[in-house]
């Protein structure tokens, strides 16, 4: 991609997370990303389109005609989108506007009562996903004074090529040029990068690090397990649950509820049997758990909840964590499982990103930090301040990707995001430097799954000074698992008694260890003066040479090497 | 925009008796087979990589 060959004019470029439950749109300024709310203060939109006596309503407002107008809403369509009815699954739309088959079942649409009087109209998912992207467009253009034309969008990382077309198609539609289609888990990782680079006010690339992202939404979750070497990302695995996600939690909440109400009024109807009810009920229940990742209690109080009956219940954080539990431990198992497919282990994870709004509750965080060992960064808002709002980390991705090709051509952009430009070779084993008495230590300088030409520079303090060896060599990680006896504190010094786990199993204690494999090649640095430094400079160059520099820090001339390139 | 160097803790080992080599340095061995994947063509860093793909540039020219 080059600006400089291009004569677009400044467009104003904004950045769009499209969920099944809730969009959200973000701009940058002055290089920071910051959602945008719509007319009514919304920064979170339920993704929802309602039709009111031929009055189109979106957003809140729209989800609240779930209890009353049921049949005009249309709500959790995103995934319907480039699909045929047959490969759709409807459950979502189970108190909304029902899916139907249209184009001979080649697509999926919704029939409402659009207009106030006459016929109904049914409309495909691409009119609805127009419609709604339409009102996110006016909604950014009128909070920027200008038109907004061009957009990011984040799409999840198992979208298909029909549903990048369907999706770039309605997009155009509503008046938004799809500059670049980019994946959920990256977004936000790449939202994430930019506040720690703005935070740490540095300029570099952030350190090299294994992520999990997990985006935990309200109808799914996606788990991706992302190498980030140099800022560049690589994808090492995807999982998805298209079942398990926020209203699994809600869902909780309304069984509970409802066996409250009943034990209440023993001879009333049950609220989960009738749908106006039932709808009241899952609203709430939704306001209830979001209020329970901030508070320590929150309160039903719902009017005329069944038959005439009004009801409210006080429930608390340990309640629902206890009624969350097993849904919670499937959370946990989706993330572990995502490592597994990466083929690495939970200690090679060094930061745990949760994104999607159920990373909001303070239970799931901390699920998280004892499935990882302590090393492992889990980066939540109860787990670290300085975490971004993980309700807006996808959409503020988004937003700065696209100051960053708002300039672009198309066909700049399309052609950087070509395979011939992003499929890579990847190193397949760490290097480093071998150590120790037979060179079996091992020290990392370059991580496995970096895509090449890498280039990266290590020191090493020599306090003898004298001739020294560097062996360059490739690592290996072991996972070394020892049983640790219980050491016997007992009538001892009496100091440290406050580890009090007494019970007599030993505990496995799990350590990531670095063992050298294949040496490529040695180099002799001379005269190094005692406490001096020796510094090791790295060059993986793209046909997979390896160019070697390595010198005294400070000193002058310094020993420098080929590698001749791997053969295929 | 260099990275910062990574500083090792180790204890690098003296030269053997009789360790010699032309330049003095000794090439053994090649990488081992890498793997291929795609990298995600998203942010400032893949930016400057597309950039010296595009412009066959290595890291030190792309600096200057
Ligand atoms: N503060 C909060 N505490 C708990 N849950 C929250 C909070 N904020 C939002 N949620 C939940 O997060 C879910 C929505 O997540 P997100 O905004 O990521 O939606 P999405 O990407 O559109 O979801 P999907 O496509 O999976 O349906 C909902 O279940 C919502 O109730
Ligand atoms: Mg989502």
């Amino acid at each position: 991609m080059n600006a400089e060959d291009g004569d677009q004019a400044s467009r104003t470029a904004i950045g769009i997370s499209f969920g099944n439950s809730y969009s959200s749109i973000a701009y940058t300024v002055d290089e920071k990303a910051e959602v945008i709310a719509n007319e009514e203060g919304d920064r979170q939109i339920p993704s929802i389109l309602s039709y009111v006596s031929g009055e189109e309503f979106q957003g809140t407002q729209a989800k609240a005609q779930i209890i009353r107008n049921p049949r005009n809403t249309i709500a959790y369509f995103r995934d319907f989108l480039g699909k045929s009815f047959k490969e759709i699954d409807p459950t979502p739309c189970h108190a909304s506007a029902h899916p139907v088959e249209i184009d001979g079942g080649k697509s999926v649409g919704f029939t409402v009562q659009e207009t106030e009087e006459g016929e109904k109209s049914t409309l495909s998912v691409s009119e609805v996903t127009t419609r709604h992207l339409r009102r996110l467009r006016q909604s950014a253009s009128d909070y920027l004074g200008k038109d907004v034309v061009a957009t990011v969008i984040t799409i999840p990382s198992d979208f298909s090529d029909s549903q990048k077309s369907a999706l770039t198609a309605a997009a155009k539609a509503a008046g938004l040029d799809v500059l670049q289609f980019i994946p959920e888990p990256i977004s936000s990782l790449l939202a994430h990068d930019a506040k720690q680079q703005l935070s740490e006010s540095s300029s570099g690339a952030p350190k090299d690090k294994t992520v999990v992202v997990a985006d935990l939404g309200g109808t799914r979750s996606d788990i991706s397990v992302v190498a980030s070497r140099g800022g560049i990302y690589s994808t090492l695995a995807t999982v998805h649950d298209y079942e398990l996600g926020g209203s699994s939690l809600d869902q909780v909440l309304i069984e509970y509820a409802a066996k409250e109400f009943m034990k209440k009024n023993k001879n009333a109807t049950d609220p989960k049997s009738n749908a106006r009810s039932l709808a009241k009920l899952t609203i709430e229940a939704e306001n209830v758990k979001k209020a329970l990742s901030i508070g320590q209690t929150a309160a039903f109080s719902i009017e005329s909840l069944s038959d005439g009956i009004d009801f409210s219940l006080t429930v608390n954080r340990t309640r629902f964590e206890l009624l969350a539990n097993k849904v919670v431990a499937s959370f946990g198992r989706l993330i572990q499982s995502a490592v597994q497919k990466a083929g690495l282990d939970v200690l090679d994870i060094d930061t745990v990103l949760l994104a999607g709004g159920s990373s909001h509750i303070p239970k799931l965080s901390s699920s998280m930090q004892s499935i990882f060992p302590e090393s492992t960064a889990v980066v939540a808002p109860a787990a670290s301040a300085s975490a971004v709002n993980p309700s807006e980390l996808v959409s503020r991705g988004a937003a700065i990707q696209a100051s960053l090709i708002s300039e672009f051509e198309h066909s700049d952009i399309e052609g950087s995001t070509e395979a011939v430009v992003t499929v890579t070779p990847h190193l397949q084993k760490a290097l480093g430097l071998a150590s120790g008495k037979d060179g079996e230590q091992f020290s990392l300088i370059i991580n496995a799954d970096t895509p090449v030409p890498v280039r990266r520079t290590a020191q090493v303090s020599v306090a003898d000074g004298g001739d020294v060896l560097l062996r360059i060599a490739e690592g290996e990680r072991e996972i070394k698992v020892t049983k640790e006896e219980k050491p016997q504190t007992n009538g001892a010094k009496g100091e440290d008694d406050s580890d009090d786990d007494s019970d007599d199993e030993p505990e496995e204690v799990r350590e990531k260890v670095w063992k050298a494999g294949k040496v490529l090649a040695e180099a002799g640095i001379k005269g190094v003066k005692k406490g001096g430094k020796v510094e090791i400079q790295i060059n993986v160059n793209t046909d997979l040479s390896v160019t070697v520099v390595a010198r005294e820090v400070g000193g002058k001339g310094g020993v420098r090497g080929e590698l001749e390139a791997t053969k295929a | 925009m260099a990275a910062a160097a990574i500083q090792l803790k180790t204890a690098l080992p003296s030269l053997p008796d009789g360790w010699s080599a032309e330049k003095d340095f000794k090439p053994m061995g090649s990488l081992s087979q890498p793997t291929s994947r795609a990298i995600e063509p998203v942010g400032p860093h893949f930016l400057a990589h597309a950039r010296r793909k595009r412009h066959k540039r290595t890291f030190s020219e792309d600096e200057r």
